[in-house]
This record gives structure tokens, C-alpha cells and sequence, in this order.
């Protein structure tokens, strides 16, 4: 038994902070948060394919990394440290899933290499339990409309959900641009009236929720981890009433929680993602658990990391802010609180 | 990464697992229930379990082979403690002996005192208790008063020892005392103590769920060998330190089996009542998170261990983690049960599944002892975050 990552994993994650800091610093999001619509820089992108990052969870075959859940959420809890921009892990989704699904070889290969954009279009409504829409797929042709598309606008491809399966389909597409808190996280609503292929059952997506709540816990996890760093930090530093905040216990305490919080956070993701790489019985409630923990704990670290700053926290100057949105916006998406728990009653038995 | 016990590992769950089924009469929770047991009957039934598991080999197992080892590491009295949760085993009766003493004994005790109390330590025919808190001495316990003065060749104890663990069917007591007013943490030593001593009165304090599990111990005069101290003098601090790091291990694992079960048998409550529905649908899946991911901390822990780690000061995040987690689901279990869940255990009504009124009482003993959460983020925030220590 052993809790710590294996020595490449180890070295996956040194070469991936090492990359994320050279490639993504904060500044540079704070550009694309201010000035690039489709929330991130095609160059940026490039280096990003370069990197094999696309390709994780695709097999070697396929033109991938053949890698699995534990390497996807080492990879995630990097890009949740450095509140990555763009596409990535919504890409790393799409690709597990054709490649899972196959019959789309040259296009997993485009993906892998950085060429193609593709995405999964889930939502039928912006709203939850609205059900604004069904998109149908009918004698080759998806029609209907999908909201909260991630990044939706620069994709090439989308792999649509509707009532007869997954279904995979090509843009150009209508898209109307759907901001929310996360200005690097970008979404759209997309008019669908186009021809299409179907994929595979809906029942693909299964391992892909998997996937997402693994990845997506581990992006909260990297989240949480840094927004403690930076609050550690400044608590050192800043003084009031002639000493460093830090030294006052009721600050202690809750920083204590923090830790507490993104360490069994820690736990819990990385045992979901041993289980799901193993296929481990206790896979399914393990996942959900991690997803949903992992969401409520990165809302809480972050949000005590903004109050502890006092003012300067509240402010747009201070990156506090990207991890706070973050946090919010991974907690909503790829599987929401209220979805895992229900997983998890599924999952127990109950 | 690999949190699959190795093939050793199972072997010794697989077989403990075997034995547990052939050796446990009735699950605890029956035995709480039958309305013939008594508090004394009920420590009989423990001592008695006790010495089961001592001649099967299982008590002390990664102590010396002499004192009852087996080469046993945290692995496997990890493995054993969840073992015997998944069970509902009778809990250990000496656990504070065997916990505490036991490695105090074998590190810095003499060959004489091994051979005298070890043995009976292990087979329950001698209870211990702990005599570190004072009313005066809680979380600042190096501020502890009573005295041991030396007078020919026996020293002679005068103060009082509160929340006494056991104090009301212990036959022992090991006692913080101190030997030199002037020295902090150096003026104070690990003596044994017989609690039939002339001059030692113990009295039962009544718990806010109605036992008397724990007690006050007065000394008053009471003259105890000096071959009965544990180390040399002054010594005690530091054996106090370190026997308290053995309260550690991966006890969240077992933790998590115990609280699953009863997790389920809230569900099973809830279903039969018609009520696993909505917001109270949503309680229990909450539950179920926060126990699946104190599973989580305790198999990363198991593995550290399995891994050659030896846990440091993070380990008072299990025991926040725990704790705290524990009076969460013991309050919504009364909420989700309804007027019901606070019957006592024999009245006309009380659900025959788990004591959920007990549990709920119970459930505020955790935060408290063993380090109260104040203290557990205390060392978090100073020797885990290094922020600064408070201005004195």
C-alpha cells in the first residue's frame, strides 16, 4: 500500500506545475479573462497539445498518453492551483469519450494533437430542473439547443446528448456567448440544426462522469490548496494591532479547517481516482463522495481566503477572486452536489 | 499510488475476520440492549472478551515477542481495530493499560515492571486508568499539582486527579506527579499507583448520559513504593509525550466501518418510517459523504503507514475530522428520527437498532477528550501551518 504517487506520476506533476507556471501565469489569465472572448490564447493552446495534455486518458494507439484517473487528476489539481484557462479538461472528456466510444480515430488523433476542439454539450436548459429543451437526432440530424456548451465557441466539434443517444457533430455552430462569474470559463448557448452522427448510447457517458468527478474534485482540490497558500502567506505577513494577523488564534483556527478541508479533500480524490483506475467495487460512491465533498470544501476554503484578506480580497486588483469563481463554477458543473449526492444514495443502496 | 491491502495483509484480515465470527457471542449492541445487563455486568462481558483476544494472540501485537508481539505493525492493529468495528466487537476493556502504559512500560519502564504488569495488564485482570488531568491541569497539563515527595523509600502523593477514565473499576492508576515545584516539565514523574492504597479515595462522577464511566482520584498521603516509578525522576513528561503519540493510528478506518453501519441502520429508520425522502434524502447522502471521505483519510493514513510513514502533528486532523463528524451525525439522526430518537435505551419505544439517544449524548465526549478540538488547532495552526505563536 501506498499513498504517495509512483515516481512518474511524481514527475508528472513537477513537469506539469514547472509548465503551468511558465505557460499560464496569473497575469496572463487575467488577460484572457479581460480581453480574449473565447477565454484562451491559440498559442497557449498549442503548447498545451505539445504537452500531450489532450490526449491524457486516450490510448497510446489512439495517439494519446494511454494514461488514467490518477495522472488526469495530478494534471487537474496543477491546472486548479494555477486557475487554468481554456479548454483542457472539458477536451480530455470529449477524447475519452470517442476514444471509448471509437469509430472516430482520425478525429481523436486531431484532438490529441491540439488540432481540433471538441466538447460535451450536457445541458438542455440553463436552469436546473427546467427542461427548456430535448434534442432529438433524426434521420442524421441533431436539432434542438444546448446551454452551458464549455467553450462552445471555439469548438470545432460537439458530442451532444439527446433523447436517442450520444451524438457527435460538427460546427460551425450558432453561438451565443453566455457569460458567468468565471470570464475564463466560458460557455454558450448553441442553436443546433445540423447533420450529425451518432456516437453511442447515452450509457458512453457513464465513465465519463467517473472521469469528470475525479478530474473536476481534483481541480477543486488544486483550488483550495492554493487559495490556502496565498491566505498562509498573508496572514504572515500583514500586521494589525502591532502583530501578524496569523498570530491571532481565531484566525488559527479557521485556517486550521482550511487544511483540514483540502486534506481530506486530498484523501478522497485520490482514492477515487486509485478506485476508478483499479475498478475498484467501492468506485462509483467513491467518485460521488469526492465530487461532492471536494465542491462544498474548495466554496468554503475560498470563500475564508477572500474574508481573511479583509478588503484587498474583495477586490478585482487581487487574483483571490479567479479561485473563488472557480471554485464556484467546478462545483456546479461535472456533476453538481445535488447530482453526486444522489449518486451516492444510488451507490450505497439506498 | 496502491490502497489494496498486500497479500499479507489479507491474509491477516481474512483470518482475524474467521476468528471474530467463531468468538463473539453477541454483538455489542445486543448485549446494550439486554435489559439484565448492568454497568458491572456489562465491564464482565468486556474483561471477559478481553482474555479471549489476549489467548488468541491479539492484544499487544507489535510489542516484543516476550510481552505478547507477534511483530504486528500499525498495518495491521489498524486492520484489527476496523476488524472489530465491522464486528461490533465488546470494546477492550484495559484499553488505556494496553494503549498508553503498555509502550511506556516496554520504552522506559524497568524488567521488573514489565514482568509485573504486563501479563495481567493484557489478560484484564488488572484495570488501568490514567491520572494526567487535574481540575486545575486540563489542556495546560504540565501545569498539574499534585505532589509526590520523597520519604525514605517511598514517595508520598497528595493532590487530585479528575475526569479519571475508568477510575470507578480501575485497580491502578499510572500518576503524573510532581517531584520538583520549580521545574515546569522537568519536576514531573510516571509513578504506579494501587488504588486500594490507604489515603486514596475514588470517587464516580455521573456523566451527562447518566454512567459513570469516568471519575476523581483524591490522594491524600498515600505512600507508594519507589521501585513504582516509570523511568528516573523528572522523567515524566517526556513518557507522558510519548505514550500520548501512541493514541494516534489509522483509527478513522475504524471510525468509518462504525459509523457506516449505523448510517445504514438511520436509513433503514428512515425507509421503514416512510420518510427517506427529500430533505431528509439529502441528510443522509451528506452523511454518507463525510463518512466515505473519513474512510478516505484513514485508508491514506493505513497506507502511509504501510508505506514506512510514521504519522506527525496532521494526525490531529483525523482527530477534528472524527470527532466533530460524529456529533453531526448523531444530531441529524434525532432530527431525521423525530421525538422517538431521544427515548432512553429501556423505554417502551426505543428503536432495538442503535441507542441513537446515547450516541447523541456520547458524541460531545469526543471533542474533549484526548485533546479537545481547541488544542488539535492549536498544533495545526502552529507546528502543521507554522503561523506565529500568540504574543504572551
Amino acid at each position: 500500500m501506498k499513498f504517495d504517487l509512483s515516481d512518474d506520476q511524481s514527475l508528472l506533476q513537477s513537469s506539469t506545475r514547472d509548465f503551468f507556471a511558465k505557460a499560464f501565469s496569473l497575469e496572463k489569465t487575467r488577460r484572457v479573462m479581460e480581453h480574449e472572448p473565447r477565454g484562451f490564447e491559440k498559442p497557449a493552446w498549442r503548447q498545451i497539445a505539445e504537452m500531450g495534455y489532450p490526449g491524457l486518458l486516450v490510448p497510446e494507439a489512439a495517439g494519446g498518453q494511454g494514461l488514467g484517473p490518477v495522472e488526469l487528476a495530478v494534471v487537474c489539481e496543477e491546472a486548479g492551483r494555477m486557475c487554468l484557462p481554456g479548454p483542457l479538461f472539458d477536451v480530455q472528456l470529449a477524447a475519452a469519450t470517442l476514444a471509448a466510444a471509437g469509430g472516430q480515430d482520425a478525429l481523436v488523433r486531431a484532438i490529441c494533437a491540439g488540432e481540433k476542439i471538441v466538447t460535451i454539450a450536457w445541458r438542455n436548459s440553463p436552469y436546473a430542473g427546467e427542461a427548456k429543451h430535448t434534442t432529438h437526432l433524426a434521420h442524421g440530424r441533431v436539432k434542438g439547443h444546448k446551454y452551458f456548451v464549455p467553450f462552445a465557441a471555439a469548438a470545432d466539434a460537439l458530442l451532444v446528448t439527446t433523447a436517442e443517444g450520444l451524438a457527435l457533430v460538427e460546427g460551425p455552430f450558432q453561438v451565443t456567448p453566455l457569460e458567468t462569474i468565471d470570464l475564463a470559463q466560458r460557455f454558450g448557448e448553441v442553436a443546433l440544426d445540423h447533420p450529425a452522427t451518432l456516437v453511442g448510447p447515452l450509457g458512453l457517458l457513464g465513465q465519463t462522469d467517473l472521469l469528470a468527478a475525479v478530474g473536476a474534485g481534483a481541480t477543486l482540490l488544486g483550488i483550495m490548496a492554493r487559495s490556502l497558500e496565498i491566505t498562509l502567506g498573508y496572514l504572515q505577513t500583514r500586521e494589525t494591532f502591532k502583530r501578524a494577523i496569523g498570530s491571532f488564534q481565531v484566525l488559527q483556527h479557521r485556517t486550521a479547517d482550511m487544511l483540514l478541508k483540502t486534506e481530506s479533500s486530498r484523501s478522497a480524490v485520490y482514492r477515487a481516482a486509485w478506485c476508478l483506475a483499479a475498478n475498484d467495487p467501492a468506485t462509483a460512491l467513491a467518485c460521488a463522495t469526492a465530487k461532492a465533498y471536494a465542491g462544498d470544501a474548495a466554496r468554503l476554503v475560498c470563500a475564508e481566503a477572500i474574508q481573511m484578506h479583509g478588503g484587498i480580497g474583495f477586490t478585482w486588483e487581487l487574483d483571490l477572486h479567479f479561485y473563488f469563481k472557480r471554485a464556484k463554477t467546478y462545483e456546479m458543473h461535472y456533476g453538481s452536489t445535488e447530482a453526486q449526492l444522489d449518486r451516492v444514495l444510488a451507490a450505497a443502496g439506498y | 499510488m496502491d490502497l489494496q491491502l498486500s497479500p499479507q495483509h489479507l491474509k491477516f484480515r481474512d483470518e482475524l475476520r474467521a476468528w471474530l465470527k467463531a468468538n463473539i457471542a453477541r454483538p455489542w449492541r445486543e448485549e446494550l440492549r439486554d435489559p439484565k445487563q448492568t454497568e458491572d455486568s456489562l465491564i464482565a462481558v468486556r474483561r471477559a472478551w478481553q482474555r479471549k483476544l489476549y489467548t488468541a494472540g491479539y492484544l499487544g501485537m507489535d510489542w516484543p515477542p516476550e510481552w505478547g508481539g507477534r511483530g504486528a505493525t500499525e498495518v495491521e492493529k489498524s486492520i484489527f481495530e476496523a476488524e472489530l468495528a465491522l464486528a461490533d466487537a465488546p470494546p477492550i476493556l484495559n484499553t488505556l493499560g494496553i494503549g498508553l502504559l503498555g509502550p511506556a512500560l516496554i520504552h522506559h519502564g524497568s524488567e521488573e515492571q514489565r514482568r509485573r504488569f504486563i501479563p495481567p495488564m493484557l489478560d484484564g485482570s488488572e484495570i488501568w486508568c490514567q491520572g494526567f488531568s487535574e481540575p486545575g491541569a486540563g489542556s495546560d497539563l504540565a501545569s498539574l499539582k499534585t505532589t509526590a515527595t520523597i520519604d525514605g523509600d517511598h514517595f508520598v502523593l497528595n493532590g487530585q486527579k479528575v475526569w479519571t477514565t475508568f477510575g470507578p473499576w480501575a485497580d491502578w492508576i499510572f500518576v503524573l506527579a510532581r517531584t520538583d515545584s520549580k521545574d515546569r516539565y522537568g519536576g514531573i514523574s510516571f509513578i504506579l499507583t494501587k488504588l486500594d492504597t490507604p489515603g486514596i479515595t475514588v470517587r464516580p462522577l455521573r456523566q451527562i448520559t447518566g454512567e459513570s464511566e469516568f471519575g476523581e482520584v483524591f490522594f491524600e498521603n498515600a505512600r507508594v513504593p519507589k521501585e513504582n516509578l516509570v523511568g528516573k525522576i523528572g522523567e515524566g513528561w517526556r513518557i507522558a509525550m510519548t505514550v500520548l503519540a501512541y493514541e494516534r493510528g489509522a483509527a478513522s478506518l475504524a471510525y468509518a466501518v462504525k459509523y457506516g453501519r449505523d448510517i445504514q441502520l438511520l436509513a433503514d429508520a428512515c425507509k421503514e418510517h416512510g420518510r427517506l425522502n427529500g430533505a431528509v434524502r439529502e441528510k443522509i447522502a451528506r452523511l454518507v459523504v463525510e463518512n466515505e471521505v473519513m474512510r478516505a483519510n484513514g485508508l491514506r493514513t493505513l497506507a502511509n503507514f504501510a508505506d514506512g510513514k510514521v504519522p506527525g502533528p496532521e494526525s490531529s486532523i483525523e482527530k477534528i475530522y472524527w470527532s466533530e463528524f460524529d456529533r453531526r451525525f448523531r444530531e441529524t439522526a434525532l432530527d431525521v428520527l423525530g421525538p422517538g430518537g431521544q427515548l432512553l435505551r429501556h423505554s417502551p419505544h426505543a428503536r432495538p437498532d442503535v441507542d441513537w439517544a446515547r450516541e447523541f449524548l456520547w458524541s460531545r465526549a469526543g471533542t474533549i477528550y484526548s485533546g479537545s478540538s481547541e488544542i488539535q488547532r492549536n498544533i495545526i495552526a502552529k507546528r502543521v501551518l507554522n503561523l506565529p505563536q500568540d504574543p504572551r
